[in-house]
């Protein structure tokens, strides 16, 4: 017998012996003659065993003093089914259990790179007396190498990674769990039906063109009544693409099930698994098929994690056996994948010659109908639509006294916030604002820039926010994108034409017209209120549409979970370009709440926001991740404690595990943390997850149910809602959904759909993400190329096509650089460019004319041609480290904003020493080499390593360092002179 | 449910009564398959009878009605041939052996000073209660080495800890099974194979598992069973005799993954008798 059967096996070379062996018990009547079974089992022996082992394996008999049908026997039957069996010595053990009430297991455990199913059952009709040992001898099996086509298939698969719709259980080593599950359809090509089942289901879960399966199946030319090792592994890779039909697919894996194309040995196996850095997740094992007349057990380990065996149950009808890993699989994902695999195989076995992969279901309608419920609250909205500026005033009437809006030293009451609005409403009007025109407010972060937007709310217009920080181009793009003819700001040269209207706040302010008409008839809730622009995969920002009801809408939904209400005081700490600052200024405004302005340099510099926070007693506060990372390292250094109650956690993915130490601070019975997930197109939230320490320690990525009047749906790529823990396309419907993408009606048309389930409309995300069981939604980030670094959601292909606007660039590539689990000031954004002419400084400096700064490409790397895969995509995983960091001058720091002059001691050391002293701090935080004149940004410094840096100095007992004197500064000797009391540099 | 020793197979010796019954059954409540072995005769020299064939079968069959596999050998551990025997047997019905609790041991002849033993009874001695446990050790070490799992529980006494008047031969012996067990450990840890002892204190006599260890001291110090017992009452800060569960409940312990990172230590069980 060939010793080489042990390689022919697909058996992944991980897994534990229990996974080669497999096992066949057959019941005897009552009074089987255990003696002459024991003889008859010894002669047979000597026919099948092996002179130079040794030892003949025995019939190993025993007494088991219970009643066959108790647990105990069943448990007692069940341990001998599952003792793997060496290879060596036999590779063969056979016990009988004899019970207290007279029948027998007699139990057969082979290595099945010794004997394959057959061959059990063989033995087990010699020892029974059913065949005749004459019969069958020791044949050896051989298989036939792959031929190169079959190879080529196999290389180009989907592999899989970590398994992402279900839950593992790390702990649980190679412990196999079962489930089973009727099969309807087809009694022809079982075995290959049930394969492309599998590999359709799979190739669902798994978003795969090209699914491959490992599968044990049985050579065609095994010898009748022989005995021996006569399986063979096959490697299936499926073309679920549309290219085939589900007929043609199942015809094909019946030609490679039967050996067509060649078999594929463990070391072969071992070598593609390697080569594609994946694995296979699914198998088939064909042998349990014939099992008739006993108890098969196919495998004691499952060979892959979802091991699928098709079976007959005692009274012939099909069923499907799932032998699952639980390290990778939980029991319910498990029952889940294996009712697909019926579902589909019931389809499959009535296919007509045109079935496409693609049209098969997975999902029949009780549990579509329980997929489309689960993205759904349990709780519904109860509220009224109404105008953001109505409801604005009669807060205003209700609390006229109470403070509305702080910023530094100035406040407004209510009364007097509305009463000024008014007034900025009617000279807004005097200037020829009309009812339902779009008007700009480019504005720092100030009393005015609030009370501004309130104005063109009350002189019924709609507001566009935009940075004064931003890019004149970008400025001027938004500008002419939403036909703006007034904008309020400060900046003399906005830029735009003489159409444009420039107004500045004080000439508002000027403004001695009286007050606009509070009783005037205004548009309906239902009309646009604000548009915020966004990064665009078309490479420009896209207008969404808001209506005032939105907000109204999602404060209705927030409310009374959030305990919102007149105690409050929130701050604005986010770019009014941002959506994440829609909810921080009309969430205090619309409660009774007071709202806080937080001055840009403050947002800027940890230490200082927490100061403020500190003095204005802040309750509620709204920030990204990564900027509440930075104020929980100021908080740690700080004696001052934060009244807090509510964090708001949006814009970017939570590290929840990061927030441990913050609990141990601030525990969560003080201070709840939220975690919400959302969409500018859906009016700034859509889930909302509390985040305890629970979650922190789990490091749990839910960021829960849709809250109250939004709802969510997890769809592929034709619409269809995809299983529970499955990967899909997040939509959402609801209060939230935004009217359009301004002069877009094309894309509006795309993103913005027809609920097919319940009506009404809802908003197609491009995100990707998955329902768990409960409801709650774990983000799974982007299905295109648009990214969040550092909080802002930044489109690669905008970037990209920005570079090849660029005439001296003839191909580009953008992708995202550093780890941002690891490292989040450490992320990059990596531009690879072909040039025709020019260097890459020369790009780099007129993409930064029209990119704002946290869009700008951290390094550009120019090479002679991009790498590219045999399909012509861009193989993002050859291109090179990029080269070292390029910036510009100045570009990090804004020339236009207005600064205050620098306040620090005289006391600090020798200017020399500082600038070796600062020198050696840079070059710690941004490990580069750092001479007096290099500029920090152009060295790859960002806010995040800014912060780091000041950190630093604190540590070593160097002066404490501001962070604007750092963006006004930016070189070591300027910044040594200034925090010398030198001045700005 | 799960148990706590389901998928091993233990080996232990000494188990017609006793301890080793004890033991054996409490492995068996964790769903562990057992090798039993036992000399199941009497010794020469040894002044009181040893463990029954008839007993071993008692235990190996109250076991099987616990649901689990049982081999039963008689096994001399004084014999490497019949361990060596034993042990393959147990590899091929079982392919593995995870534990193995060496808990054959005698307590007599003892009763004398030190000078007063005479060479054979040191030699039996020293023999069962440490050279047994040596080579059954010999014979799964190499098993336990190769698949890279295995605990070994060797059963000494707190006198492998303290002295006790008169009884030098089996004190000798019990430190020495001390000894060995904290230096196979290292011999055997790199392999993942863990090696302890587990120091009983005095044990009642129970009818169920049928020790008699107590009773053999006493006469040994010619005293009288209940007055030996009130002694130990006293000497155990615990005011209790130690119940042959409380032994057989540190040896699942010890025999099971509970208690990985556990080895060359040396557990004592005895109501504090050693903490004085």
């Amino acid at each position: 017998m060939s010793r080489s059967a042990a390689s022919t096996l697909l058996i992944p070379a991980d897994c534990p012996p229990s996974a080669h062996c497999h096992a066949w018990s057959v019941r005897l009547p009552d009074g089987a003659d255990a003696a002459q079974l024991a003889r008859a089992f010894d002669d047979a022996a000597r026919t099948w065993g092996e002179a130079d082992a040794g030892r003949l394996p025995r019939l190993w008999t025993e007494h088991v003093p219970v009643a066959s049908g108790s647990p105990t026997a069943q448990r007692r039957l069940r341990s001998e089914l599952y003792r793997p069996v060496h290879a060596e010595g036999g590779g063969l053990r056979a016990v009988l259990l004899q019970y207290a009430d007279g029948p027998c297991d007699l139990v057969l455990v082979a290595h099945r790179s010794r004997f394959d199913a057959r061959s059990l059952r063989s033995m087990a009709d010699v020892v029974t007396g059913d065949a005749s040992r004459d019969r069958f001898d020791l044949k050896e099996a051989s298989a036939v190498a792959p031929d190169s086509e079959a190879l080529k298939g196999w290389r180009e698969a989907d592999y899989c990674g970590r398994v992402e719709w279900a839950v593992g259980d790390g702990a649980a080593g190679y412990r196999t769990g079962i489930v089973a599950v009727p099969l309807h359809g087809t009694q022809a090509d079982v075995l290959a039906t049930v394969a492309v089942a599998v590999g359709l289901v799979l190739s669902r879960y798994e978003n795969q063109d090209t699914p491959v399966l490992g599968a044990l199946a049985g050579f065609p030319e095994r010898p009748v009544g022989a005995l021996g090792a006569f399986d063979a592994g096959a490697l299936l890779a499926l073309d679920m693409s549309g290219a085939r039909s589900a007929v043609e697919l199942v015809a094909e894996a019946g030609r490679i099930l039967g050996g067509d194309g060649g078999w594929c040995d463990r070391t072969r196996y071992a070598e593609l698994v390697a080569e594609a850095g994946g694995r296979v997740l699914a198998g088939v094992l064909g042998d349990a098929l014939e099992a008739q007349g006993g108890s098969y057990l196919p495998c004691q380990t499952a060979l892959f994690p979802l091991t699928a065996v098709p079976t007959r149950t005692g009274d012939g009808a099909l069923q499907l056996t799932v032998h699952y890993q639980i390290k990778d699989v939980d029991e319910d994902s498990a029952t889940r994948f294996a009712r697909h695999v019926a579902r589909v195989y019931e389809q499959l076995s009535a296919a007509d010659e045109e079935l496409a992969p693609a049209d098969v279901e997975l999902l029949d309608e009780a549990e579509r109908q329980q997929m489309v419920a689960l993205g759904r609250p349990v709780k519904s909205l109860d509220w009224r639509p109404d105008r953001i500026d109505e409801v604005f005033a009669a807060q205003a009437a209700a609390h006229p006294t109470a403070l509305a809006l702080t910023c530094e030293e100035q406040s407004l009451t209510y009364a007097e916030m509305n009463e000024r609005a008014d007034r900025f409403a009617a000279a807004l009007r005097a200037n020829g604002v009309e009812a339902g025109e779009r008007v700009g407010v480019c504005l720092e972060r100030s009393l005015d820039l609030v009370v501004t937007m309130l104005a063109v709310l009350k002189a019924d217009a709609v507001y566009v926010p935009m940075d004064p920080a931003y890019p004149a181009d970008r400025l001027a793009y938004t500008a002419e994108d939403a036909a703006l003819r007034v904008v309020v700001t400060e900046l003399a040269d906005f830029p735009g034409g003489e159409r444009l209207r420039r107004i500045r706040p004080d000439e508002l302010e000027a403004y001695d017209g009286g007050a606009i008409d509070g009783a005037g008839v205004r548009r309906s809730p239902e009309e646009a209120a604000y548009i915020i622009y966004t990064s665009g995969s078309t490479g420009r920002p896209k207008g969404v549409v808001v209506p005032h009801r939105n907000v109204v809408a999602l404060l209705a939904a927030t409310r009374e979970d959030f305990r919102l209400g007149a105690d409050d005081t929130w701050t604005l700490f986010h770019s009014s370009a941002f959506d994440f600052s829609v909810w921080e200024i009309w969430g205090p405004l619309l409660t009774g709440a007071r709202l806080v302005v937080v001055p840009y340099w403050v947002s800027r510099s940890p230490e200082e926001f927490h100061e403020l926070l500190v003095r204005e007693r802040v309750t509620v506060l709204n920030q990204t991740p990564s900027a509440f990372s930075q104020l929980m390292e100021a908080d740690r250094h700080r004696a001052d404690r934060l009244v807090v109650r509510l964090v708001v956690f949006g814009g970017e993915p939570l590290d929840t595990r990061a927030l441990r130490t913050w609990f141990d601070q601030y525990p969560e019975t003080r201070c709840r943390l939220v975690n919400m997930f959302g969409i500018t197109e859906t009016t700034v939230h859509v889930t909302a997850q509390t985040v305890t320490r629970r979650e922190a320690m789990e490091g749990s990525r839910s960021v829960g149910p849709a809250m109250p009047g939004w709802y969510l749906y997890v769809l592929d790529e034709r619409g269809r809602p995809v299983p529970c823990g499955v990967p899909g396309e997040i939509y959402v419907g609801g209060e939230g959904v935004a009217l359009e993408y301004l002069g877009r009606p094309e894309l509006t048309a795309q993103r913005f759909v027809e609920d097919p389930f319940t009506g009404g409309r809802m908003y197609r995300s491009g995100d990707r993400g998955r329902l768990r069981p409960d409801g709650r939604l774990e983000h799974l980030g982007r299905l295109d190329t648009q990214v969040k670094v550092r909080g802002f959601r930044i489109e690669l292909d905008e970037i990209r096509n920005v570079l090849l606007d660029d005439p001296s660039v003839t191909a580009a590539a953008v992708v995202l650089g550093g780890d941002p689990v690891k490292d989040a000031a450490g992320v990059r954004i990596d531009a690879y460019v072909v040039l025709e002419a020019g260097d890459t400084e020369a790009v780099r400096r007129r993409a930064a004319k029209v990119l704002p700064e946290y869009m700008l490409p951290t390094t550009v790397t120019a090479l002679t041609a991009l790498p590219l895969t045999a399909n012509g995509k861009l193989d993002a995983r050859k291109l090179p480290e990029p080269a070292a960091p390029v910036a510009l001058p100045g570009s990090a720091a804004p020339a236009d904003r207005a600064v205050p002059t620098a306040e620090t001691g005289t006391n600090g050391p020798a200017e020399g020493d500082l600038e070796v002293a600062l020198a050696a701090v840079w070059e710690t935080v941004l490990g580069v080499p750092v001479t007096p004149d290099d500029n920090f940004f152009e060295l790859g410094g960002n806010s995040l390593y800014a912060v780091r840096v000041a950190a630093a100095m604190r540590d070593r007992g160097l002066p404490a360092l501001p962070m604007r004197e750092l963006y006004l500064n930016p070189t070591v000797s300027g910044l040594a002179r200034v925090l010398n009391g030198g001045g700005q540099a | 449910m799960t148990m706590r020793l389901s998928g091993k197979t233990a080996v232990i010796t000494g188990a017609a009564r006793g301890l080793g019954r004890a033991s054996a059954l409490a492995f068996a409540r964790e769903g562990a398959d057992l090798v039993l072995l036992d000399i199941a005769q009497d010794l020469s020299g040894v002044p009181y009878p040893l463990g029954s064939a008839s007993q071993l079968e008692y235990t190996a069959q109250l076991c099987r009605e616990l649901g689990v596999s049982v081999l039963a050998r008689q096994t001399d551990v004084r014999e490497m041939p019949e361990v060596e025997t034993a042990v393959a047997t147990a590899v091929e019905r079982f392919g593995r052996i995870d534990v193995l609790v060496n808990n054959a041991g005698i307590a007599a002849p003892s009763g004398k000073a030190a000078h007063e033993i005479d060479e054979d009874e040191w030699q039996l001695m020293i023999d069962v209660d440490l050279s047994g446990a040596w080579r059954t050790i010999r014979a799964v070490g190499g098993l336990m080495a190769e698949q890279r799992s295995g605990s070994i529980v060797n059963v000494a006494s707190t006198a492998g800890l303290v002295g006790y008047r008169h009884f030098a031969g089996y004190v000798a012996a019990k430190h020495g099974l001390v000894g060995l067990t904290k230096a196979a450990a290292l011999d055997y840890a790199p392999r993942k194979v863990r090696v302890n002892a587990l120091c009983p204190g005095s044990v009642r006599d129970d009818s169920q598992v049928e020790g008699r260890m107590l009773s053999e001291i006493a006469r040994s110090l010619d005293v009288p069973v209940s007055e030996h017992e009130e002694t130990f009452v006293q000497a155990q800060p615990m005011n209790a005799l130690i119940e042959p569960d409380d032994i057989a409940s540190a040896a699942v312990w010890l025999a099971s993954d509970e208690s990985r990172q556990v080895t060359g230590s040396v557990l004592t069980v005895d109501g504090g008798f050693t903490a004085r």
